[in-house]
């Protein structure tokens, strides 16, 4: 069985993505386990770009690895988090887990076998010739098709910064603020006062009167 | 009239709301208040059944039958409240609330000084309604309620002072001899539910003579006629309310209730609800000859037995109530013997005259500052005039001597039980002329005992004594009047004029008044036909024997009871049947009831059922509490373990 | 597909709403000192106005837009129409609370009208996607909702509890979805529908069922995926509590009739076995522990564990009977979990009051708020003369005429057992002596709401004929 350079390529990211995708869970320091996912984007990208879905595996490249990995990243650092009450227990519950997981893996594994899903199967999509837009296809059926479920989605976005902010965002009464608008708005006689005074001799040294001072005052 | 009949009953029911939730509500209702709602409640409903009265006699009314308010119809049978108000219903009202009303009046005076007078007057008000509901049913579900609502009153009066050890004895009794009685009326009318599908006393009583051959397997092997058991089941609930042995043991103890009640209740109304039932069943009590028997033979023990016992009392309210146990056999005999009428009448001039002596007793009780020992009394005749003599005539009265109202309606009882032929009769009839000495002795031994001879009250109640006030005599004198002439103007319509009309049926064969009307010439004639019977000198004797023994020869009270001994002891613990009650029935269901309580269900239900499982399910819910360990990956767990479950399951399915 | 814009007025209450909400989320940032008071109102207004919207036209027999992914039918009015009045109570309750606490800000009241929105896309969806979406929707404000005290540790707990396990859960359903989509090569729900009736053997079938009802099971809250019920119940500020405890049940209702009846009603004898095991587990389960609890929120939290065993119990029958049976029960138990919570919202005002001892003479203190508490809890336990007895009668009625009588056997014995910690909070309100004197006031609003709520309970007790031959018919 010859294996074509597709298929090459395919079976070492599928093996390089369910490596990252172990690493990402057992890593020790939580920073590696963001890079290892990291990994595991790339590589499904990778896989994307395989199937011809262009768009997509840029997507994921650009907004997962590029922007919320990065945010994670920075998350991740600069939460100190305490690795040993996270791992206490892993070697106790590993074994139980791992019967478990084999278990369950086990029986996925032969429902979802290639005697299901394979090729012969499942037909293999027609491939596309080289002006085809992998873009706009998705965006016409995004906005028609599936408007409504688009639409929700959106909506799922909303209720997400709404819940963000409305957790984080603290105001302190304690705080202060710059207001620009009334900073550029103050006129030089609302901090600036002269005051005509007459020359005096050099005073006792507790003589400094409140009126002798010229002071400023903040608005 | 339909209004009119609504509102006999509902014109008490009205005065008892008004009295009783507003004057608890409401404080700051007089009593006077109080009092004037529930008297003007009884007052109207005296005034409309005097309408009813007229139209039923003078007005040439018709019979009226018929439904207020259909309560639910199940199966076909109707549950309804409706009205029969015939001649026996309008004479009924009548009497019921004459009497009630008198006793309304007379309890403001008796109770003025009592806290709970409000209660008292929502109390009696509401008897008076549940009694004119049990008088006017038309239908047998109508009359059970009648008939527990008055038990009930009953009970919550008796037991009036409820701080008294005694008065609470005295209700549980009542209310517990009565469930008896109950109990057997109420499978009377499930009975006559199962045979006749009806609980309307017309449907009944015209299918009842088609059912005369019916049988019913009473035991096994025991074949009776379904009409003979429906009858002494029915007769079983009238022994439990008009007191007739066995289960008359609660009327004497009912005298704890204040007296008002005791006139009321024990001795003009509730007690006869049962003689008013076996009357108005007359259609299926004509039908069953054994019934009518047994109704006879318990009457005449009644009679006869409960008077004796009212020899050796002292309590002066004890007396009367014995001498109601006795005068309630006396109408249970006419009923057995087929004189429904006499029955009846007897039931009339019993409660004015009654009534009568109940309030006299009462005034002296007053007077005497609630000392109700005859051995403390005597001489109060020289204090108290019009008690004296509104007292003499009640007793009169009872004794039946001639002319007075308790004379004819006595008389005629003894008649009856001397005409009839059915098994047992002769008993009654001796039974009964028996009860005539007796009567005479004992209610002129309580009227010399405190009218006459040494005054026996100490100084401090000397006193202070004085006749009762005018709340009080009036309805005294009120009541004297018809104890005097009601009997003479109304015995020839009653007994002998067909009265009743359809109301009371009597067989032909059995109508032994009818065999009476032959010698009856007009009231006056009999009365002075009377002296040459044997009632009226054994009444005289009675009389003459009790002025010798308690006023001329004292000592010869003593003397009697060292002689006949074992009567006297007899007498004195009322034939033990209080003993017996309370040792071998309520002992033994006190046994009873205390072995199963403690085996099954101190031991068994409460201990190894309740406590147990509920001690199981406190240990296994503090178990189970803990598998909630508040670790997320714990629960994650669980949900990873179900999730195999579930595959595994799903998946197993398939090979 | 979209053919007029005048087919959208078919989804006028959901436009209205997500408008609404985003109304709300405006003018609350916009509204000066009293912004509760202005969200509140506003809410209140989306509520009823997304009400009068959807009784204007209430579709008389079932419609769909966007290609199926939006289904309109009487099921799904019936249950918005539900959903809409039981959140306008929920408001009315919480609304002193959060002013007590301190807590009145328009958030709550923005993700709570997401919320209810996320539950009418759920009840309307008529594919995988928006079923999904809709699920999302509501599970993400709830998240949000639980955490919004920030200041108590107990609540951010509950939110992270109840934020991975929701996570994990619908990450479970969605991978069954996806093979669902995967085998039958559709997300629309008739369509699998006809595949899951062609083979009801098929083994990936059968592993996407396993999948979905660990969704399904979540989100009622079935043992052995009840576990954050408690924790969520207690650390959640009241009114939150009562947010989660009372409308979303009716989603989670409407979950599993779309996904598990609609859906993959041809592997009914399937998912069935698994449901038995699940509604056992959930009825002993929650009535057991729910006696060993000390905490009021904490035990309606097991309570409402079993009462979703029972829910479970009409489906399981797997008849038109059943079905009616289970909404009956959705539909009342939202209603009386509701009154509850409403209760322990009031009584929180000024401090959490979620101790049961905190309920000891209720009676003395406020005696109309006991009685309605006493009806809430009668009716939980099932006692007759309240809606609660009815609609247990009605599943295990169901249950039985299916012939399993042993599950209507265990089911009874059970709620005996439960009927005891319903019982203890009456002894406690009515028996016992109050810790302090003061007497607790409900408010002109909450009370009236509360009122209505604890009569409902019994009015629909005393006439439960009509809304259950509503829900015969319209799950028929």
């Amino acid at each position: 069985m010859a294996l074509t350079f597709q298929q090459f390529l395919f079976y070492a990211f599928a093996a390089v993505l369910v490596g990252a995708a172990l690493g990402v869970i057992t890593a020790r320091n939580p920073v590696h386990s963001v890079l290892y996912l990291v990994l595991a984007f790339f590589t499904s990208a990778a896989l994307w770009l395989l199937m011809e879905a262009e768009f997509l595996a840029l997507t994921l490249v650009l907004v997962y690895v590029g922007a919320v990995m990065v945010l994670f990243l920075f998350v991740v650092m600069m939460l100190d988090i305490d690795l040993a009450a996270l791992r206490a227990g892993f070697t106790r519950y590993l074994p139980l887990g791992l019967v478990v997981a084999a278990l369950i893996v086990w029986e996925m594994a032969s429902v979802l076998g290639p005697a299901r899903f394979g090729p012969g199967r499942v037909a293999a999509p027609a491939p596309h010739g080289a002006g085809y837009s992998n873009t706009k296809a998705l965006g016409e059926t995004l906005y028609t098709q599936h408007l409504y479920a688009f639409e929700v989605a959106a909506l799922i976005l909303l209720v997400a910064i709404v819940a963000a902010i409305a957790l984080t965002l603290r105001r302190r009464p304690d705080t202060r603020r710059q207001d620009p608008a009334r900073q550029v708005r103050v006129r030089r006689r609302d901090r600036v006062r002269l005051v005509r005074m007459a020359p005096e001799r050099r005073p006792a040294p507790a003589a400094s009167e409140p009126g002798g001072r010229t002071g400023t005052e903040e608005a | 009239m339909r209004y009119v009949y609504l509102g006999i009953p509902l014109a008490p029911l009205a005065g008892a709301i008004v009295a009783g939730l507003f004057g608890a509500f409401w404080p700051r209702l007089g009593r006077a208040a109080c009092h004037w709602a529930a008297i003007l409640g009884v007052a109207v409903a005296f005034a409309l059944s005097l309408v009813v009265l007229w139209e039923q006699t003078l007005g040439g009314g018709e019979p009226w039958n018929g439904a207020i308010y259909t309560w639910m119809v199940s199966d076909g049978i109707r549950f309804e409240i409706g009205f029969l108000v015939d001649r026996l219903t309008a004479l009924m009202v009548t009497t019921v609330t004459f009497v009630s009303l008198m006793v309304h009046i007379y309890t403001i005076g008796y109770m003025h000084d009592d806290p709970g007078y409000r209660r008292f007057f929502a109390y009696i008000a509401l008897f008076t309604f549940s009694m004119l509901m049990l008088v006017m049913s038309n239908n047998f579900l109508q009359l059970f309620f009648g008939w527990e609502a008055v038990g009930l009153v009953s009970y919550l009066l008796i037991g009036f002072w409820f701080k008294r050890e005694t008065a609470i004895y005295a209700n549980l009794k009542a209310f517990l001899v009565n469930r008896v009685g109950d109990f057997g009326f109420v499978l009377g009318i499930a009975a006559i539910l199962a045979y006749f599908h009806s609980l309307d006393y017309a449907d009944v009583f015209t299918a009842a003579p088609m059912a005369r051959d019916l049988t019913i397997e009473v035991l096994p092997g025991l074949e009776w006629p379904v009409i003979t058991l429906i009858c002494l089941l029915l007769f079983v609930g009238a022994m439990g309310k008009s007191a007739q042995v066995p289960l008359h043991v609660w009327l004497p103890d009912s005298m704890e209730g204040p007296t008002p009640i005791s006139a009321l209740i024990h001795a003009a109304t509730m007690v006869t609800a049962g003689i008013f039932m076996v009357a108005r069943m007359s259609p299926l009590y004509e039908l069953s000859e054994t019934a009518l028997s047994v109704v006879l033979v318990i009457g005449a023990v009644t009679a006869f037995a409960t008077g004796l016992l009212g020899l050796v009392q002292h309590d002066i309210k004890r007396v009367i109530a014995y001498s109601t146990l006795s005068q309630l056999g006396y109408m249970t005999v006419a009923l057995g013997a087929s004189a429904y009428a006499a029955a009846i009448f007897h039931l009339m001039t019993h409660a004015f005259f009654k009534a009568l002596l109940f309030l006299a007793a009462g005034s002296v009780i007053i007077a005497l500052h609630h000392e109700q020992d005859m051995r403390k009394m005597g001489g109060l005749r020289r204090y108290m005039p019009v008690t004296y003599w509104t007292a003499l005539i009640g007793s009169l009265a009872l004794i039946g001597t001639p002319g007075f109202s308790g004379f004819y309606s006595k008389e005629h009882i003894i008649e009856a039980a001397h005409g009839a032929s059915r098994w047992g009769a002769e008993l009654a009839y001796w039974a009964v002329l028996a009860g005539v000495f007796v009567t005479a002795l004992y209610t002129f031994r309580m009227f010399f005992l405190v009218f006459h001879g040494r005054e026996r009250m100490d100084e401090h109640a000397r006193a202070h004594l004085r006749e009762s006030p005018k709340v009080v005599t009036v309805p005294l004198v009120l009541l004297a009047i018809p104890s005097v002439a009601v009997g003479a103007l109304t015995i020839e319509p009653l007994l002998f004029g067909g009265w009743f009309g359809e109301a009371i049926r009597v067989a032909p064969e059995h109508d032994v008044l009818a065999g009476l009307a032959a010698h009856f010439h007009g009231a006056w004639a009999y009365a002075l036909h009377a002296v040459r019977t044997p009632p009226f000198w054994l009444a005289a004797a009675g009389v003459l024997t009790a002025a010798v023994v308690y006023l001329w020869r004292p000592a010869l009270a003593g003397l009697a009871v060292r002689v006949a001994r074992p009567l006297y002891l007899a007498l004195v613990h009322k034939y033990w049947a209080d003993d017996f009650n309370e040792i071998v029935l309520a002992g033994g269901a006190r046994r009873l009831g205390r072995l199963l309580w403690q085996v099954g269900d101190v031991l068994v239900i409460d201990g190894a059922m309740v406590n147990g499982t509920a001690r199981l399910v406190g240990m296994v819910a503090a178990v189970a509490r803990h598998v909630q360990t508040g670790y997320l990956y714990h629960y994650a767990f669980a949900m990873l373990i179900g999730l195999l479950a579930m595959t595994s399951w799903l998946l197993g399915l398939m090979r | 597909m979209l053919s007029t814009l005048s087919d959208l007025t078919l989804m006028a209450p959901e436009l209205w709403l997500a408008a609404m909400a985003c109304v709300v989320l405006v003018a609350d940032v916009y509204a000066g000192g009293g912004r509760g008071t202005v969200a509140y109102l506003l809410a209140q207004l989306a509520l009823l106005g997304g009400m009068w919207l959807l009784l204007a036209d209430a579709v008389p027999a079932p419609e769909a837009l966007f290609g199926g992914a939006f289904l309109r039918d009487p099921l799904a009015d019936v249950l918005k129409a539900a959903v809409l009045v039981l959140t306008v109570a929920v408001f009315a309750y919480a609304r002193g609370y959060l002013q007590g606490r301190g807590l009145d800000r328009g958030e709550y009241y923005v993700l709570g009208l997401f919320g209810v929105l996320g539950m009418m896309v759920l009840i309307s969806a008529g594919n995988l996607l928006t079923l999904y979406l809709g699920l999302e929707l509501l599970a993400l404000s709830l998240y949000a909702m639980v955490a919004l005290h920030r200041d108590s540790l107990e609540a951010s707990e509950a939110a992270m509890k109840y934020f991975v396990l929701g996570a994990l859960a619908s990450g479970m359903m969605l991978y069954g979805i996806s093979l669902l989509y995967g085998v039958t090569g559709s997300l629309a729900l008739d369509v699998v529908a006809r595949a899951a009736a062609a083979d009801a053997s098929d083994p990936v079938m059968l592993l996407a069922l396993a999948f979905v009802i660990v969704g399904v099971a979540f989100k009622l809250g079935a043992v052995p995926f009840h576990m954050w019920i408690p924790d969520v119940y207690h650390g959640a500020p009241a009114a939150v509590a009562l947010y989660v405890g009372a409308a979303p049940k009716i989603a989670g209702f409407a979950l599993a009739m779309r996904l598990l009846v609609e859906g993959l009603g041809g592997l009914q004898a399937e998912w069935a076995d698994m449901l038995v095991v699940l509604a056992v587990l959930s009825i002993a389960i929650g009535n057991v522990v729910a006696i060993a609890q000390t905490n009021i929120k904490r035990m309606l939290g097991y309570s409402t564990i079993s009462h979703i065993g029972f829910l479970l119990l009409g489906l399981i029958a797997g008849t038109r009977d059943g079905y009616g049976a289970a909404m009956f029960y959705a539909l009342t138990y939202a209603l009386m979990a509701a009154g509850a919570f409403g209760v322990v919202a009031i009584m929180s005002r000024r401090s959490e009051a979620e101790l049961l001892d905190d309920y000891r003479g209720l009676n003395a203190r406020n005696p109309w708020l006991a009685f309605m508490m006493l009806i809430l809890m009668f009716s939980m336990a099932g006692v007759p003369p309240t809606v609660g007895f009815y609609a247990k009668l009605t599943v295990l009625k169901a249950v039985i005429d299916v012939g399993a009588l042993w599950l209507a056997v265990v089911a009874v014995a059970f709620s005996i057992v439960g009927a005891f910690y319903y019982l203890r909070v009456v002894k406690l309100m009515y028996f016992d002596e109050p810790p302090e004197e003061a007497a607790v006031r409900a408010g002109l609003q909450a009370g009236t709401v509360l009122s209505a709520n604890g009569l409902a309970v019994l009015g629909l007790g005393l006439l439960p004929g009509a809304l259950l031959a509503l829900c015969l018919q319209v799950v028929g």
